[in-house]
């Protein structure tokens, strides 16, 4: 019975409820994609380094990170990959042969960190293949060519087909050099990269310095960033004897801005959350402001107080849930829509220059997210609404109707 | 073993000059075995084989010239091809005494002012020298003069008087070679190479080398006096005069010790 | 007459007045803490970032940064440096003078960065002390070094032992010395663990024949607002033959970082406005409809519909300079409490903080522009909504608006 007097009543005034109906729909669809573009934020923050060279995961040799010894290669290398490959939560392991050398040109010469991958896989790891900017990345069937960063380039007057001439240490202790031809050219987000990371094929790598493959660097990417720490565990049980860094200990700097901006978003979801509260209550408030006389109206005939009170409690939650409805449809169609094709987060800071995938933001939002902010939007709308409500049934009825 | 001290001073644009004398032994090392075929080839050859006895015992003084400063510095150097070097520094003041040795793929150095012997792990040289480089292809240049290139005879031309073949010198494809391509100028009267110039693949001469001031050393005629100009620097080049030079001295790969280092005036 | 008619319009119905003006108080609240927050945030990620090395100025030798060589060092004298020092908001300076060059210990050799510092000045730009972990800090007589620690494990030294350093000095001359191990600093990024040597600067000039010299002075100014300033003050004491790098420049990462979060705190800020407009509209809708009757009665009476849209107007006008005003009172207490008390982060933020030394807060800007721009911001959306009002009015029909 109080049930249809309050769907009546909404419908009697529909205007009102309409704009009640709007706030909360808007308020809502604000605080989810707020919301799924933090939770996308967090992500490609820390994607700029990991897709460009760090991975999720890098295992080495012990001892090869401090003194780089081309000699510290992993032992069994590449069945290690294999089976790293198998383990569930690993979506893809490459192997890197990594040598420091130099790169030379007529015009100059400059100290390098040389990369020997093996192409198909490395694209599962990481991004270089989609930050070429001229060139191709290692489809020809030419033997020696390499990609270089374009800062490189730029010191070493070098041009596409160009050749660049790697020299390195041996196995044995002896120099080898090689003469390369670039094939592409790269730029990412970090010019000290561009100008010291080369990439050339491994298969040359292991030619030139006249050994079977080996790798000195696995690097793993997760299938999600929530699974790391238990492939994480999983690979130091399996392999004790080599060293296991996550991308937090590889680049704490990375680490420490991703963290920092993602508790900074965290905050300015809350700050986004308060505003639609604010607004919600505000409007509300309002509206029921306007029916103090109509519910002194009802008191004065006879209603009872608990019943009007209950009447407005049932009116505001029919109200909020459809708004909360209307605002999930409209804010998971809009993260829909943007999670598709990205947002070009370039559009919004005039310097930021493009880097694909890494400057394009992702935004998601897990569902367990979505039923929180419904129910968060729905007690913050009755709070709003009773507050007046319990105020108004508090007067004598000759008040309230003269109130207005 | 003119050339190669010559390649690393004008390689030292503002770099590590001593690990770039290092790197020159290296290079110089790999200035060996005549090869014979075509004559242009034979004519390199013999131009090369000129400046290098399988021993070699030398005095010289080199000088880096650069717009604002320039350093000389006189050196004895002992060779013996084509895994043993010493090179001992006779002035300024303050570096005399500082001995590299180089046996096989090892190298040390030796210190008198801290009496200390470093020994210079390979790896090293190739460092990323972060910001210093030797900034040209030189250090690069284990390559061979005979051996990594095709040689062509492409004319014949008069340098300070004398006249000269002209030879091209294509690298071979996988050689570790910057060069597009490299020009020298070869007497044929006594085989002396007389000028030589280094090609981008633009085309360009990046820079070239001149031999002068021929004169007998060691029972050889050879030029003693080198100059490596970079042609895109104004203001700078590389000196390399040879004071004396003996060859083919009987002297034995046990005379490359790390004692001898210590000792060797 | 319309001012006043409206003024009393407000005070007749304080309670509405003050819900409509709360709207926009908490708008203009809201608004400007996200703002100070990101602003903070970003100066507070400069601040930490320039505070590790390379200061947010840096007065070098023509060419240095492209390629560092000692050949390219600078005779600043020390009358100079204390101009430089007495520039307002300049914080703290520091010269040093850096090379690479081997340094060894027994049989091992590795590739050291070797600077030489001013031990207190160094300290008070990056905090190195702090960061020692064995032996004593560098004083100015000190004959000895600093190691960091990844190196001193490399060459496995430690305190009290020898450290050969072996280089290339100014013009090519040989730098040779033996000095001992004083103190071991553990630095926060693996590249600068691997390869740090401190020493005072005095030594430093000596070991490598640079009398006077030094290859960069780092400079550190109180608030990045200021910089301009500083920058221009710098570049008159130090004339045209040097550079003058700013911090942008010498950490292009950080800029692109810090671009990137930009990018989506622009967005956020956008959802935050649209929430904040959806508020501040619901609730003047609510006002109006509340006022039917009202303007059913006026208009009945024989007012002008026109006269009675100025009247709103300036009512909303009204509302929204209070809201604004209020919200900018209201604000400025609670930044500048944030900004002197900033939150602490906790959890993983702030370990990730922790591990490269750098105190884990958030930190709020107090720049006037904010409250300026977001007041103005909130201002136009307050008086967008002013629209409603009129077009309601216009549409009005007397004898149905009295009956509700």
């Amino acid at each position: 019975m109080l049930t249809l007097l309050a769907w009546k009543n909404i419908w009697r005034n529909r205007k009102r409820s309409l704009i009640i109906i709007t706030a909360i729909t808007f308020g809502l669809w604000g605080g989810l994609l707020a919301g799924a573009i933090m939770m996308g934020w967090g992500e490609s923050m820390v994607n700029t380094a990991i897709d460009r060279d760090l991975g999720n995961i890098q295992i080495h040799q012990p001892g090869f990170t401090g003194d780089r010894d081309v000699t510290h290669y992993i032992p069994k290398g590449m069945e290690r990959i294999n089976s790293i490959r198998t383990l569930p939560g690993v979506k893809a392991a490459s192997g890197r042969t990594l040598v420091d050398g130099m790169a030379a040109s007529p015009a100059s010469t400059f100290g390098v960190r040389i990369e020997g991958i093996d192409p198909e896989r490395e694209s599962g790891v990481t991004n270089i293949k989609d930050l070429l900017v001229t060139g191709q990345y290692f489809k020809s069937n030419r033997k020696n060519t390499i990609i270089i960063g374009k800062k490189l380039a730029d010191r070493l007057n070098l041009k596409l087909n160009s050749k660049a001439v790697l020299s390195f240490q041996s196995l044995d202790n002896s120099l080898v050099y090689g003469a390369f031809r670039v094939e592409g050219i790269y730029k990412s987000q970090s010019s000290a990269f561009d100008e010291s990371h080369v990439f050339v094929l491994g298969s040359d790598l292991y030619r030139l310095l006249d050994s079977r493959p080996i790798v000195h660097e696995i690097v793993i990417r997760v299938d999600a960033s929530n699974v790391m720490p238990v492939v994480s565990a999983e690979l130091k049980n399996e392999y004790p004897g080599l060293e296991l860094k996550t991308w937090r200990e590889l680049a704490p700097e990375v680490a420490a801005i991703a963290a920092a901006m993602e508790s900074w978003s965290y905050f300015f979801v809350g700050i986004i959350l308060m505003a639609l509260i604010f607004g919600i209550t505000n409007t509300m408030l309002m509206a029921v402001m306007e029916r103090v006389q109509e519910l002194g109206i009802l008191m004065a005939v006879g209603m009872k107080k608990g019943k009007v009170f209950l009447m407005i409690l049932l009116e505001t939650i029919m109200l909020s849930i459809s708004g909360g409805v209307c605002g999930i449809i409209v804010g998971a169609a809009t993260i829909m829509i943007l999670s598709r094709n990205g947002i070009d987060l370039t559009a919004f800071a005039s310097s930021l220059e493009s880097f694909g995938a890494s400057t394009t933001l992702y935004p998601f939002l897990p569902a367990g997210m979505y039923v929180a902010l419904v129910a968060m939007i729905i007690v913050a709308a009755s709070i709003a609404a009773t507050m007046p409500a319990w105020k108004a049934i508090h007067l004598k009825p000759s008040e309230a109707i003269r109130t207005y | 073993m003119k050339k190669i001290i010559l390649r690393f001073g004008a390689a030292q644009n503002n770099g590590s000059f001593f690990f770039s004398c290092i790197v020159g032994l290296l290079c110089f090392l790999c200035y060996a075995s005549p090869g014979y075929g075509q004559s242009a080839k034979e004519i390199v050859a013999k131009a090369n084989d000129l400046l290098h006895g399988k021993s070699s015992r030398a005095t010289a003084v080199m000088k880096v010239v650069k717009p604002d400063w320039s350093r000389e510095i006189t050196t004895k150097i002992w060779m013996l091809e084509p895994d043993y070097a010493m090179i001992l520094i006779t002035a300024p003041a303050k570096d005399k005494g500082t001995v590299t040795l180089k046996r096989e793929k090892e190298m040390w150095n030796w210190i008198p002012s801290i009496q200390r012997v470093i020994k210079i792990p390979p790896s090293m040289m190739m460092q990323p020298w972060m910001g210093s480089d030797f900034n040209n292809d030189d250090l690069v240049r284990e390559s061979s003069i005979v051996e990594d290139y095709t040689h062509s005879l492409i004319g014949e031309e008069t340098i300070d008087g004398r006249d000269c073949y002209k030879i091209n010198l294509a690298p071979k494809p996988e050689a570790g070679v910057v060069w597009a391509k490299v020009i020298m100028w070869i007497s044929k009267d006594g085989f002396l190479e007389l000028k030589t110039e280094y090609y981008d693949e633009s085309g360009d001469c990046v820079k070239y080398m001149t031999g002068s001031q021929v004169r007998e050393m060691g029972g050889r005629t050879i030029p003693s006096y080198w100059e490596m100009i970079p042609v895109n620097k104004p203001g700078e080049k590389t000196i390399l005069e040879y004071k004396s030079m003996e060859f083919d001295m009987d002297i034995s790969p046990s005379y490359f010790s790390e004692q001898r280092m210590k000792r060797i005036r | 007459m319309y001012f006043l008619l409206s003024w009393r319009n407000l005070w007749r119905n304080k309670k509405r007045t003050t819900i409509a003006a709360a709207s926009v108080f908490f708008a203009v609240l809201l608004a400007v803490v996200m703002r100070s927050g990101q602003n903070g945030s970003y100066s507070y990620m400069i601040d930490s970032s320039t505070k590790l090395f390379t200061g947010y100025l840096q007065i070098q030798g023509k060419g240095y940064w492209d390629n560092r060589s000692i050949d390219r060092s600078i005779v600043f004298g020390m009358e100079q440096q204390e101009k430089i020092s007495g520039i307002d908001h300049v914080a703290a300076i520091t010269p040093r003078l850096e090379a690479f060059s081997l340094v060894s210990h027994n049989t091992s050799t590795k590739v050291a960065q070797v600077i030489g510092i001013d031990p207190p000045r160094e300290d008070k730009l990056t905090g190195l002390k702090k960061r020692l972990i064995a032996g004593s800090y560098l004083s100015q007589e000190s004959e000895g070094v600093l190691i960091a620690k990844g190196l001193a494990d490399l060459l496995k030294i430690t305190k009290g032992d020898d450290l050969i350093i072996y280089g290339q000095g100014y013009h090519g001359q040989i730098a040779a010395a033996r000095l001992p191990v004083e103190g071991i600093i553990d630095l926060p990024f693996p590249e600068l663990n691997n390869s740090m040597v401190y020493l005072t600067l005095k030594n430093a000039c000596d070991v490598f024949s640079a009398y006077n010299r030094i290859t960069s002075l780092a400079i550190i100014v109180d608030d990045i607002r200021f910089l301009p300033s500083v920058q221009n003050n710098v570049r008159e004491i130090a004339g045209e033959q040097f550079t003058i790098m700013t911090w942008d420049e010498m950490l292009p990462d950080l800029v692109q970082n810090i671009e990137l979060d930009n990018a989506s705190g622009i967005i956020m800020l956008i959802i935050l406005y649209i929430v904040i407009a959806f508020g501040v509209f619901g609730t003047v809708m609510m006002m109006t409809s509340e006022r039917q009757k009202e303007f059913g009665i006026l208009i009945s009476v024989g007012m002008k519909k026109a006269n009675l849209i100025m009247i709103t107007t300036v009512e909303t006008i009204f509302i929204s300079f209070l809201g604004v005003v209020a919200g900018i009172l209201g604000s400025i207490p609670i930044i500048y409490y944030l900004h002197f008390n900033p939150i602490q982060m906790t959890g993983d933020a702030a370990k990730a903080f922790e591990s490269i030394g750098v105190e884990p807060i958030m930190n709020f800007s107090t720049d006037p522009t904010i409250f300026l721009s977001q007041s103005i911001v909130v201002l136009i959306i307050a008086l967008a909504t002013a629209l409603y009002p009129v077009l309601f009015i216009n549409r009005i029909q007397p004898a149905e608006a009295i009956h509700g």
